[in-house]
Protein backbone atom coordinates (compact mmCIF):
# COMPACT_ATOMS: atom_id res chain seq x y z
CA UNK A 1 0.00 0.00 0.00
CA UNK A 2 1.22 3.72 -0.53
CA UNK A 3 0.98 6.48 1.22
CA UNK A 4 -1.40 8.22 -0.80
CA UNK A 5 -3.42 4.76 -0.77
CA UNK A 6 -3.76 4.98 3.18
CA UNK A 7 -4.16 8.67 3.52
CA UNK A 8 -7.35 8.06 1.05
CA UNK A 9 -8.69 5.20 3.22
CA UNK A 10 -7.73 6.83 6.51
CA UNK A 11 -11.39 8.17 7.47
CA UNK A 12 -12.49 4.61 7.23
CA UNK A 13 -9.45 3.62 9.47
CA UNK A 14 -10.33 5.87 12.12
CA UNK A 15 -14.37 5.32 11.80
CA UNK A 16 -13.55 1.56 11.32
CA UNK A 17 -16.02 0.96 8.25
CA UNK A 18 -13.25 -0.62 5.94
CA UNK A 19 -13.67 -4.25 5.30
CA UNK A 20 -11.06 -6.83 7.04
CA UNK A 21 -8.73 -7.36 4.46
CA UNK A 22 -8.49 -3.12 3.65
CA UNK A 23 -7.99 -2.85 7.54
CA UNK A 24 -4.85 -5.75 7.76
CA UNK A 25 -3.57 -3.54 5.14
CA UNK A 26 -3.52 -0.09 6.29
CA UNK A 27 -2.26 -2.16 9.76
CA UNK A 28 0.61 -3.31 8.15
CA UNK A 29 0.80 0.00 6.31
CA UNK A 30 1.39 1.77 9.76
CA UNK A 31 3.57 -0.64 10.80
CA UNK A 32 6.39 0.29 7.63
CA UNK A 33 5.66 4.02 7.37
CA UNK A 34 6.72 6.32 10.12
CA UNK A 35 5.61 9.30 8.62
CA UNK A 36 1.68 7.90 8.11
CA UNK A 37 2.17 6.42 11.67
CA UNK A 38 2.30 10.12 12.88
CA UNK A 39 -0.10 11.40 10.85
CA UNK A 40 -2.56 8.56 12.36
CA UNK A 41 -1.32 9.56 16.14
CA UNK A 42 -2.08 13.32 15.07
CA UNK A 43 -5.67 12.54 14.03
CA UNK A 44 -6.58 10.27 16.53
CA UNK A 45 -5.17 12.43 19.41
CA UNK A 46 -6.85 15.65 17.84
CA UNK A 47 -10.42 13.79 17.77
CA UNK A 48 -9.79 12.44 21.28
CA UNK A 49 -9.87 15.99 22.23
CA UNK A 50 -12.77 17.36 20.26
CA UNK A 51 -15.10 14.33 21.47
CA UNK A 52 -14.29 15.05 24.93
CA UNK A 53 -16.12 18.52 24.32
CA UNK A 54 -17.91 19.27 27.53
CA UNK A 55 -21.95 19.07 26.75
CA UNK A 56 -23.70 22.63 26.91
CA UNK A 57 -26.54 22.47 28.65
CA UNK A 58 -29.87 24.49 27.59
CA UNK A 59 -30.77 27.33 30.15
CA UNK A 60 -33.14 27.19 33.53
CA UNK A 61 -36.12 28.94 31.44
CA UNK A 62 -35.78 27.14 28.52
CA UNK A 63 -38.88 24.91 28.51
CA UNK A 64 -40.86 28.04 30.02
CA UNK A 65 -40.11 29.99 27.15
CA UNK A 66 -40.60 27.34 24.47
CA UNK A 67 -44.15 26.78 26.24
CA UNK A 68 -45.02 30.37 25.83
CA UNK A 69 -43.95 30.18 22.19
CA UNK A 70 -46.16 26.68 21.43
CA UNK A 71 -49.28 28.29 23.53
CA UNK A 72 -49.05 31.01 20.90
CA UNK A 73 -48.81 28.59 18.31
CA UNK A 74 -51.94 26.95 18.94
CA UNK A 75 -53.58 29.89 19.86
CA UNK A 76 -52.96 30.60 16.29
CA UNK A 77 -54.12 27.13 15.25
CA UNK A 78 -57.01 27.39 17.26
CA UNK A 79 -58.70 30.40 15.44
CA UNK A 80 -62.38 29.70 14.38
CA UNK A 81 -62.44 28.38 11.25
CA UNK A 82 -65.18 30.96 10.21
CA UNK A 83 -62.31 33.60 10.84
CA UNK A 84 -60.21 32.03 8.49
CA UNK A 85 -62.79 31.08 5.79
CA UNK A 86 -63.97 34.88 6.35
CA UNK A 87 -59.82 36.20 5.50
CA UNK A 88 -59.27 33.81 2.80
CA UNK A 89 -62.93 35.09 0.87
CA UNK A 90 -61.98 38.38 1.53
CA UNK A 91 -58.67 38.35 0.03
CA UNK A 92 -59.67 36.55 -3.08
CA UNK A 93 -62.28 39.06 -3.65
CA UNK A 94 -59.21 41.88 -3.25
CA UNK A 95 -57.00 39.53 -6.05
CA UNK A 96 -60.43 39.44 -8.25
CA UNK A 97 -60.81 42.87 -7.92
CA UNK A 98 -57.17 43.58 -8.65
CA UNK A 99 -56.80 41.52 -11.41
CA UNK A 100 -59.98 43.45 -12.76
CA UNK A 101 -58.97 46.51 -12.54
CA UNK A 102 -55.53 45.50 -14.38
CA UNK A 103 -57.44 43.90 -17.21
CA UNK A 104 -59.95 47.33 -17.72
CA UNK A 105 -57.04 49.43 -17.36
CA UNK A 106 -54.90 47.29 -20.49
CA UNK A 107 -58.57 47.55 -22.31
CA UNK A 108 -58.39 51.43 -22.22
CA UNK A 109 -54.66 51.46 -23.14
CA UNK A 110 -55.71 49.62 -26.44
CA UNK A 111 -58.48 51.62 -27.36
CA UNK A 112 -56.42 54.97 -27.36
CA UNK A 113 -56.10 56.91 -30.22
CA UNK A 114 -52.32 57.01 -29.91
CA UNK A 115 -51.71 53.58 -30.72
CA UNK A 116 -53.84 53.68 -33.66
CA UNK A 117 -51.66 55.62 -35.65
CA UNK A 118 -49.42 54.53 -37.71
CA UNK A 119 -45.35 54.42 -35.86
CA UNK A 120 -43.28 57.06 -37.20
CA UNK A 121 -39.93 56.11 -37.85
CA UNK A 122 -37.54 58.95 -37.35
CA UNK A 123 -34.05 59.41 -39.19
CA UNK A 124 -31.55 62.46 -39.53
CA UNK A 125 -30.15 63.16 -42.29
CA UNK A 126 -26.52 61.95 -42.44
CA UNK A 127 -24.44 65.27 -42.29
CA UNK A 128 -20.86 65.39 -44.18
CA UNK A 129 -18.32 64.92 -42.04
CA UNK A 130 -15.47 67.73 -41.86
CA UNK A 131 -12.26 67.09 -42.33
CA UNK A 132 -9.80 68.11 -40.21
CA UNK A 133 -7.07 70.08 -41.55
CA UNK A 134 -4.18 70.90 -39.63
CA UNK A 135 -4.81 72.56 -36.38
CA UNK A 136 -4.08 76.29 -36.40
CA UNK A 137 -1.36 77.03 -34.30
CA UNK A 138 -2.60 80.67 -32.59
CA UNK A 139 -5.35 78.24 -31.31
CA UNK A 140 -3.30 75.76 -29.51
CA UNK A 141 -1.14 78.59 -28.42
CA UNK A 142 -4.08 80.22 -26.45
CA UNK A 143 -5.41 77.17 -24.23
CA UNK A 144 -3.25 77.54 -21.38
CA UNK A 145 -0.98 74.64 -20.53
CA UNK A 146 -1.44 72.29 -17.42
CA UNK A 147 -4.99 70.57 -16.93
CA UNK A 148 -5.26 68.15 -19.27
CA UNK A 149 -9.68 67.51 -18.97
CA UNK A 150 -9.82 71.66 -19.28
CA UNK A 151 -8.06 72.03 -23.11
CA UNK A 152 -10.00 68.89 -24.36
CA UNK A 153 -13.24 70.70 -23.42
CA UNK A 154 -12.12 73.94 -24.69
CA UNK A 155 -11.13 71.99 -27.69
CA UNK A 156 -14.83 70.51 -28.34
CA UNK A 157 -16.75 73.44 -27.26
CA UNK A 158 -14.53 75.55 -29.88
CA UNK A 159 -14.65 72.89 -32.59
CA UNK A 160 -17.09 74.84 -34.84
CA UNK A 161 -15.08 77.86 -34.92
CA UNK A 162 -11.56 76.04 -34.77
CA UNK A 163 -13.25 74.40 -38.28
CA UNK A 164 -13.98 77.95 -39.74
CA UNK A 165 -10.99 79.24 -38.76
CA UNK A 166 -9.34 76.36 -40.55
CA UNK A 167 -10.86 76.37 -43.84
CA UNK A 168 -10.83 80.57 -43.79
CA UNK A 169 -7.19 80.01 -42.92
CA UNK A 170 -6.88 77.34 -46.17
CA UNK A 171 -8.91 79.27 -48.50
CA UNK A 172 -7.03 82.18 -47.83
CA UNK A 173 -3.44 80.46 -48.53
CA UNK A 174 -4.78 79.22 -51.46
CA UNK A 175 -5.80 82.86 -52.38
CA UNK A 176 -2.22 83.97 -51.76
CA UNK B 1 -59.28 11.64 51.56
CA UNK B 2 -60.47 10.88 48.07
CA UNK B 3 -59.46 14.36 47.13
CA UNK B 4 -56.09 13.02 47.90
CA UNK B 5 -55.95 9.32 46.64
CA UNK B 6 -57.18 11.41 43.55
CA UNK B 7 -54.34 13.47 43.22
CA UNK B 8 -52.42 10.24 43.72
CA UNK B 9 -53.83 8.59 41.02
CA UNK B 10 -53.29 11.32 38.40
CA UNK B 11 -49.62 11.50 39.91
CA UNK B 12 -49.62 8.01 39.37
CA UNK B 13 -51.01 7.73 35.67
CA UNK B 14 -48.78 11.01 34.97
CA UNK B 15 -45.41 9.46 35.92
CA UNK B 16 -47.07 5.94 33.91
CA UNK B 17 -47.40 8.28 31.02
CA UNK B 18 -44.04 9.49 31.03
CA UNK B 19 -42.16 5.97 31.59
CA UNK B 20 -44.18 4.89 28.87
CA UNK B 21 -42.95 7.79 26.05
CA UNK B 22 -39.57 7.16 27.59
CA UNK B 23 -39.08 3.91 26.34
CA UNK B 24 -40.81 4.37 23.48
CA UNK B 25 -38.01 5.13 20.41
CA UNK B 26 -38.59 8.31 18.41
CA UNK B 27 -40.93 7.28 15.80
CA UNK B 28 -44.00 5.97 18.31
CA UNK B 29 -43.20 9.32 19.98
CA UNK B 30 -43.82 10.86 17.19
CA UNK B 31 -47.16 8.81 16.23
CA UNK B 32 -48.34 8.99 19.44
CA UNK B 33 -48.51 13.03 19.60
CA UNK B 34 -49.81 12.85 16.17
CA UNK B 35 -52.64 10.72 17.82
CA UNK B 36 -53.32 13.51 20.08
CA UNK B 37 -51.11 13.00 22.94
CA UNK B 38 -49.51 16.43 23.72
CA UNK B 39 -46.55 14.60 26.03
CA UNK B 40 -45.30 13.13 23.66
CA UNK B 41 -43.71 16.37 22.07
CA UNK B 42 -42.22 17.17 25.93
CA UNK B 43 -40.84 13.90 25.31
CA UNK B 44 -39.13 14.55 21.84
CA UNK B 45 -38.08 18.38 23.28
CA UNK B 46 -36.49 16.51 26.49
CA UNK B 47 -34.55 13.99 24.05
CA UNK B 48 -32.91 16.70 21.73
CA UNK B 49 -32.59 20.00 23.25
CA UNK B 50 -29.64 19.10 24.98
CA UNK B 51 -28.34 18.09 21.62
CA UNK B 52 -29.61 20.45 18.75
CA UNK B 53 -28.27 23.32 21.29
CA UNK B 54 -25.05 21.64 21.66
CA UNK B 55 -24.75 21.32 17.55
CA UNK B 56 -25.86 24.76 16.68
CA UNK B 57 -23.80 26.17 19.29
CA UNK B 58 -20.73 24.33 18.00
CA UNK B 59 -21.53 25.52 14.73
CA UNK B 60 -22.68 29.36 15.30
CA UNK B 61 -20.39 29.85 18.17
CA UNK B 62 -23.18 32.16 19.82
CA UNK B 63 -24.84 30.38 23.40
CA UNK B 64 -28.05 32.77 23.63
CA UNK B 65 -28.41 32.84 19.60
CA UNK B 66 -28.24 28.79 19.68
CA UNK B 67 -30.87 28.69 22.47
CA UNK B 68 -33.39 30.48 20.55
CA UNK B 69 -32.36 28.52 17.22
CA UNK B 70 -33.26 25.37 18.85
CA UNK B 71 -36.69 26.91 19.73
CA UNK B 72 -37.59 27.62 16.48
CA UNK B 73 -37.10 24.19 15.18
CA UNK B 74 -39.25 23.01 18.00
CA UNK B 75 -41.41 25.20 16.93
CA UNK B 76 -40.99 24.07 13.15
CA UNK B 77 -41.24 20.53 14.04
CA UNK B 78 -44.62 21.34 16.04
CA UNK B 79 -45.86 22.98 13.27
CA UNK B 80 -44.86 20.84 10.74
CA UNK B 81 -44.77 17.22 12.39
CA UNK B 82 -47.81 16.08 10.45
CA UNK B 83 -46.15 16.30 7.46
CA UNK B 84 -43.24 14.76 8.69
CA UNK B 85 -42.47 11.55 6.74
CA UNK B 86 -42.54 9.06 9.18
CA UNK B 87 -40.44 6.20 7.25
CA UNK B 88 -37.13 8.24 7.97
CA UNK B 89 -35.69 9.19 10.97
CA UNK B 90 -37.56 12.11 13.43
CA UNK B 91 -33.66 12.68 14.59
CA UNK B 92 -32.61 13.28 10.99
CA UNK B 93 -35.00 16.07 10.04
CA UNK B 94 -34.91 17.47 13.12
CA UNK B 95 -31.31 18.08 12.74
CA UNK B 96 -31.20 19.15 8.97
CA UNK B 97 -34.09 21.98 10.50
CA UNK B 98 -31.43 23.17 12.75
CA UNK B 99 -28.93 22.90 10.15
CA UNK B 100 -30.89 24.82 7.80
CA UNK B 101 -31.38 27.49 10.46
CA UNK B 102 -27.65 27.82 11.56
CA UNK B 103 -26.77 27.93 7.57
CA UNK B 104 -29.01 30.96 7.85
CA UNK B 105 -27.67 32.51 11.15
CA UNK B 106 -24.05 32.35 9.62
CA UNK B 107 -25.04 34.27 6.19
CA UNK B 108 -27.23 36.84 8.16
CA UNK B 109 -23.76 37.21 10.56
CA UNK B 110 -21.92 38.00 7.38
CA UNK B 111 -24.11 40.31 5.74
CA UNK B 112 -23.91 42.41 9.05
CA UNK B 113 -21.22 42.81 10.70
CA UNK B 114 -22.84 44.68 13.93
CA UNK B 115 -24.29 40.99 15.19
CA UNK B 116 -20.56 39.42 13.91
CA UNK B 117 -19.26 42.22 16.43
CA UNK B 118 -21.84 41.80 19.01
CA UNK B 119 -21.07 37.91 19.22
CA UNK B 120 -17.43 38.80 19.35
CA UNK B 121 -17.85 40.56 22.27
CA UNK B 122 -20.16 38.16 23.93
CA UNK B 123 -17.60 35.30 24.06
CA UNK B 124 -15.08 37.72 25.10
CA UNK B 125 -17.49 38.55 27.82
CA UNK B 126 -17.97 34.87 28.64
CA UNK B 127 -14.39 34.59 29.53
CA UNK B 128 -14.99 35.53 32.84
CA UNK B 129 -17.98 33.12 33.72
CA UNK B 130 -16.79 30.80 36.67
CA UNK B 131 -14.89 27.76 35.87
CA UNK B 132 -17.42 25.03 35.21
CA UNK B 133 -17.69 21.11 33.45
CA UNK B 134 -14.13 20.70 35.25
CA UNK B 135 -13.65 17.96 37.93
CA UNK B 136 -14.18 19.95 41.76
CA UNK B 137 -11.49 17.42 42.75
CA UNK B 138 -8.96 18.87 40.30
CA UNK B 139 -5.83 20.63 40.99
CA UNK B 140 -6.48 24.71 39.74
CA UNK B 141 -3.19 24.07 37.75
CA UNK B 142 -5.09 21.03 36.03
CA UNK B 143 -8.44 23.07 35.85
CA UNK B 144 -6.44 25.73 34.24
CA UNK B 145 -5.43 23.78 31.14
CA UNK B 146 -8.31 22.00 31.04
CA UNK B 147 -10.45 25.05 30.47
CA UNK B 148 -7.31 26.17 28.73
CA UNK B 149 -7.08 23.22 26.06
CA UNK B 150 -11.07 23.40 26.11
CA UNK B 151 -11.55 26.69 24.28
CA UNK B 152 -8.24 26.38 22.36
CA UNK B 153 -9.98 23.35 20.68
CA UNK B 154 -13.82 25.50 20.54
CA UNK B 155 -11.38 28.16 18.95
CA UNK B 156 -10.11 25.21 16.54
CA UNK B 157 -13.49 24.26 15.21
CA UNK B 158 -14.75 27.28 14.94
CA UNK B 159 -11.59 27.94 12.57
CA UNK B 160 -12.89 25.66 10.13
CA UNK B 161 -14.81 26.73 7.10
CA UNK B 162 -18.36 26.33 7.40
CA UNK B 163 -19.37 23.33 4.95
CA UNK B 164 -15.89 21.31 6.60
CA UNK B 165 -17.25 22.48 10.17
CA UNK B 166 -20.69 21.36 10.04
CA UNK B 167 -20.24 18.01 8.88
CA UNK B 168 -17.27 17.95 11.41
CA UNK B 169 -19.31 18.54 14.46
CA UNK B 170 -22.02 16.05 12.99
CA UNK B 171 -19.71 13.06 13.00
CA UNK B 172 -17.18 13.80 15.87
CA UNK B 173 -19.62 15.43 18.40
CA UNK B 174 -23.51 14.21 17.52
CA UNK B 175 -21.66 10.70 15.87
CA UNK B 176 -24.06 11.24 13.20
CA UNK B 177 -23.46 8.11 10.40
CA UNK B 178 -22.10 9.26 7.07
CA UNK B 179 -25.71 8.39 5.23
CA UNK B 180 -26.78 10.64 8.14
CA UNK B 181 -24.62 13.65 7.37
CA UNK B 182 -25.62 13.59 3.98
CA UNK B 183 -29.07 13.63 4.29
CA UNK B 184 -28.98 16.69 6.41
CA UNK B 185 -26.22 19.05 4.43
CA UNK B 186 -28.38 17.59 1.43
CA UNK B 187 -24.63 15.98 -0.29
CA UNK B 188 -23.80 13.17 -1.51
CA UNK B 189 -21.77 10.06 0.66
CA UNK B 190 -18.57 11.01 -1.25
CA UNK B 191 -18.84 14.95 -0.75
CA UNK B 192 -19.28 13.89 3.21
CA UNK B 193 -16.80 11.56 3.06
CA UNK B 194 -14.13 14.02 2.12
CA UNK B 195 -15.48 17.54 3.50
CA UNK B 196 -14.87 15.17 6.67
CA UNK B 197 -11.36 13.83 5.92
CA UNK B 198 -10.30 17.55 5.03
CA UNK B 199 -11.97 18.27 8.40
CA UNK B 200 -9.90 15.80 10.28
CA UNK B 201 -6.55 16.89 8.94
CA UNK B 202 -6.80 20.41 8.99
CA UNK B 203 -8.23 20.42 12.42
CA UNK B 204 -5.30 17.71 13.71
CA UNK B 205 -3.12 20.24 11.99
CA UNK B 206 -4.16 23.56 14.07
CA UNK B 207 -4.64 21.72 17.45
CA UNK B 208 -0.88 19.52 16.47
CA UNK B 209 1.45 22.72 18.43
CA UNK B 210 -1.61 22.80 21.37
CA UNK B 211 -1.12 19.27 22.27
CA UNK B 212 2.15 18.28 21.98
Amino acid sequence: MHCREFKQKHIGFVDDTLAGVELVEMRRHLDECSSCARLDAKIRRALLLVRNLPAVEVSADFSERLNARLSKCRELDARPRSIRKGMAAAMTLAAAAMIGYIALTLQKVEQSSDLLMAPVIASAPESEMTPISSPPPALVAAVPAGLAIWPAALFAEEAPVRFAHARFASAASTAR
Amino acid sequence: MAQTSRKQLAMVSAVSTKDRLHAMDDSAVVGAFLGGEERAFTELVERYQTRLLNFIYRTIGDREKAEDLVQEVFIRVYRHLHRFDRSKKFSTWAYTIASNLAKNELRNRSRNPLVLFQTVQKSYQDDDRPVEFEDPTSRPDDMYHQRHLQKIVEETVSKLPEHHRNVFILRELEGKSYEEIAEITDCNLGTVKSRLNRARNSFAEIIAPFVD
